[in-house]
């Protein structure tokens, strides 16, 4: 299953949110929608899942317009809330249903989760008895439970700890391996890393930067080393305001131009007493941070 | 449709289950009752004691106190002195000679309770230490004096003192008969009923608001509105608060007549009760009517008040406007109902503003009498208003759940309205 956005704008009175959003994203594989807080991520969220529409712009399955009839989603919000007061089989059961499960069907997908998850023995519970982390896992039943071909999960890990974050992770495997089409959203780009093959970067509702993750990273312009010397005051000396201090012993130097990079290793090694010098790759953060930084 | 159903279902369901809804349910279950019951109650326990041979009570009347009668030289004072003993069966009435300033003393010692000084058979003095608001003496003594007073010059115009009594003791048989309606009769029933609708109506509104500004607070909103429509939600919510509270109403208002009905024979004599319990059945289907179709239009105000609120506490502030506004029109219905005139021209004016017509029509429509063509174009003008509010309300609701932060001036409101 292919889902494909296509040119979506939206505005808010004279506020222009989304200037034109397209990405797709396929079955079986997690896609990252990466963006600052604002950009508008929320917001092609909520078009995506029919809370809204939008202005102008078009949501494909397959080829063809999106049938909210048949595609479900399922969603786990940023900002987490639930019905504090009511029983967690209660709320979850309810809101199984309005995702158009049978109750029967839904208890039993709800309890299969809650035992996936090691939450069973909660079944009965008021939900503010729980932790936070607890809740959050609960949160997590809503979005899963009535077994849905999109799932869209933001920030998913904020305020696990690292077991319950293991638990996650698997689940989210499971689901990526089930088929599912899994939308991530989150700053905590290591998760975004582990996870997803593509990404797109939203900034002030333009997507500035898609596609695979991995050549995103290749073709990033392969202009700067990174050298780690025992001379790194002495080389920084010498080469002046393209060359900065990273650490101790770091140092990062800007090269004119690519090309240049064969040159400056060959002159440098020859030059001074070099532990390891290497071309620059850049992680997913400072990708972010470059892509995201600037307003466009 | 389903949806509908599923959030219907589930907002009943927290109403039955809510323990202060159940509790005020029994609560006042409990005191209808206890009220219902009371003459059975007592008379069970009073046994024969204070029945009579034709079974009314004897009245048995406890002396409480010292009433003085200074007479301060108007003759018969011993006559005066018993009329009043026959009159005044609480008070031991003493015929006293002394000065007033003596009397004075006496009363404000508290040796006696109060006290009388004729000034002349047509004139006196009435010394009480605290007047209370119910103190009907003056007017009892009043009718006293007057009736010697004319029996006196009747007697002393050449007539014997009987044939003077029977004049004055004659008694003026008449008979009412309404051709419309019998405002002594329907006035408790109608007081009941539209004060049931103002708190039900109320009560149940803002319980709307609040349920709507929880969600969005909990941010439970954030999933229900992926999960579900807004139109659905809204009338979901509302439907079933409507339901909640009719279910209450005829909870309380169905044992109160089961109750009655246990206990007819004890209430016979009391007018009040009986008159209440009287009400045509027509009048229920009225109440009904009135009671969904103002119910619905203030729970969709209420519900999109509540949307736009982003905090709970900013609900009783926002809801303040619709509040007034019902509160405004139960005053009026109430004086116009106290007066006595129920189709003055304000009343006929509120009868069809949807706002007020639930309460004003219903209590024209019980209290006087109201062609049928009126109530209908009342009617159809409260459904049509019931639609355009709830279309209204759905589509603020709409924009108002995702909405967080300040509240959105009018201005911003009916734009979004426009844009929804």
């Amino acid at each position: 299953m292919k889902l494909e956005l296509k040119n979506i704008h939206k505005s808010f009175g004279d506020k222009q949110v989304l200037k034109g959003i397209s990405f797709s994203a396929e079955s079986g594989k997690a896609f990252g929608l990466l963006g600052r807080n604002g950009a508008g991520k929320t917001t092609t969220i909520r078009i995506l899942m029919d809370v809204f529409g939008a202005n102008d712009g078009e949501i494909f399955i397959d080829g063809s317009h999106i049938d909210y009839t048949k595609i479900k989603t399922g969603y786990l919000p940023e900002e987490r809330g639930l019905y504090p007061k009511k029983k967690i089989i209660d709320q979850l059961i309810y809101f199984a249903e309005l995702n158009g499960m049978k109750r029967q069907e839904a208890v039993k997908s709800i309890d299969y989760w809650l035992e996936r998850l090691g939450m069973a023995e909660y079944r009965g519970k008021r939900l503010d008895t729980l932790s936070k982390g607890n809740q959050q896992k609960i949160q997590l039943v809503t979005a899963l439970a009535h077994n849905p071909d999109i799932v869209i999960l933001d920030e998913p890990f904020s305020g696990l700890d690292p077991v319950n974050a293991m638990i996650l992770k698997d689940v989210v495997k499971e689901e990526i391996a089930n088929g599912k089409i899994v939308l991530f959203s989150s700053h905590q780009m290591n998760y975004i890393e582990e996870f997803c093959d593509s990404i797109a970067i939203l900034n002030s509702g333009k997507i500035v930067l898609q596609g695979d993750i991995y050549k995103i990273k290749h073709n990033y312009v392969r202009d700067k080393l990174v050298v780690r010397s025992e001379d790194a005051d002495a080389i920084r000396n010498a080469l002046g305001s393209c060359c900065v201090k990273t650490d101790e012993k770091e140092l990062l130097i800007r090269l004119t131009s690519a090309e240049e990079k064969q040159k400056m290793m060959k002159q440098l090694t020859e030059a001074y007493d070099i532990d390891e010098i290497k071309v620059f790759e850049p992680s997913l953060n400072d990708i972010f941070v470059e892509y995201a930084k600037e307003q466009y | 449709m389903k949806q509908f159903g599923t959030i219907f279902k589930f907002e009943l369901k927290n109403y039955l289950k809510n323990k202060i809804f159940a509790g005020v349910t029994v609560f006042l279950v409990a005191v209808i009752a206890v009220v219902m019951f009371f003459p059975s109650i007592m008379d069970a326990i009073n046994g024969d004691e204070a029945q009579s041979e034709d079974g009314k009570e004897i009245e048995a009347v406890e002396i409480t106190g010292i009433m003085l009668l200074g007479t301060n030289g108007v003759e018969n004072g011993e006559e005066i002195r018993q009329s009043f003993g026959e009159a005044f069966l609480e008070y031991e009435v003493l015929l006293s000679e002394d000065d007033p300033d003596v009397i004075k003393e006496k009363v404000t010692s508290g040796e006696a309770e109060c006290a009388f000084v004729l000034n002349s058979p047509t004139s006196y003095t009435y010394y009480v230490n605290n007047l209370s608001m119910y103190d009907m003496n003056t007017e009892i003594a009043d009718e006293l004096l007057k009736t010697m007073y004319g029996q006196n010059a009747m007697v002393n115009g050449g007539m014997s003192p009987e044939e003077a009594r029977d004049i004055l003791a004659v008694q003026i048989e008449h008979e009412t008969e309404s051709l419309g309606k019998d405002q002594m009769q329907n006035f408790f029933y109608t007081y009941i009923m539209i004060f049931a609708l103002y708190m039900v109506i109320l009560l149940y509104g803002q319980m709307v608001a609040t349920n709507v500004a929880t969600e969005k607070s909990s941010r439970a909103m954030e999933l229900l509105i992926t999960s579900a429509k807004p139109v659905s939600m809204m009338f979901g919510k509302v439907i079933a608060s409507c339901l909640a509270g009719f279910i209450q109403i005829l909870v309380v208002f169905g044992s109160a007549i089961l109750f009655y009905n246990l206990n007819q024979s004890s209430w016979e004599g009391n007018m009040i009760i009986a008159s209440i319990f009287d009400m045509p059945p027509e009048l229920l289907v009225y109440m009904l009517v009135f009671f969904v179709l103002g119910f619905l239009i203030y729970a969709f105000m209420f519900g999109a008040i509540g949307s736009m609120a982003s905090k709970l506490e900013d609900i009783n502030t926002s809801v303040m406007p619709v509040t007034l506004l019902f509160i405004a029109g139960f005053i009026v219905v109430m004086m116009s109902m106290s007066s006595g005139d129920v189709d003055s021209l304000l009343m006929r004016i509120c009868s069809y503003v949807p706002f007020t017509s639930p309460m004003a029509m219903f209590t024209r429509i019980a209290m006087s009498t109201v062609p049928l063509y009126e109530v209908a174009v009342s009617i159809i003008i409260l459904i049509g208003t019931v639609i355009a509010i709830g279309v209204a309300a759905a589509k603020i609701y709409r924009v108002g759940v995702l909405l967080y932060g300040t509240t959105p001036k009018i201005g911003s409101i009916i734009k979004a309205m426009r844009k929804a």
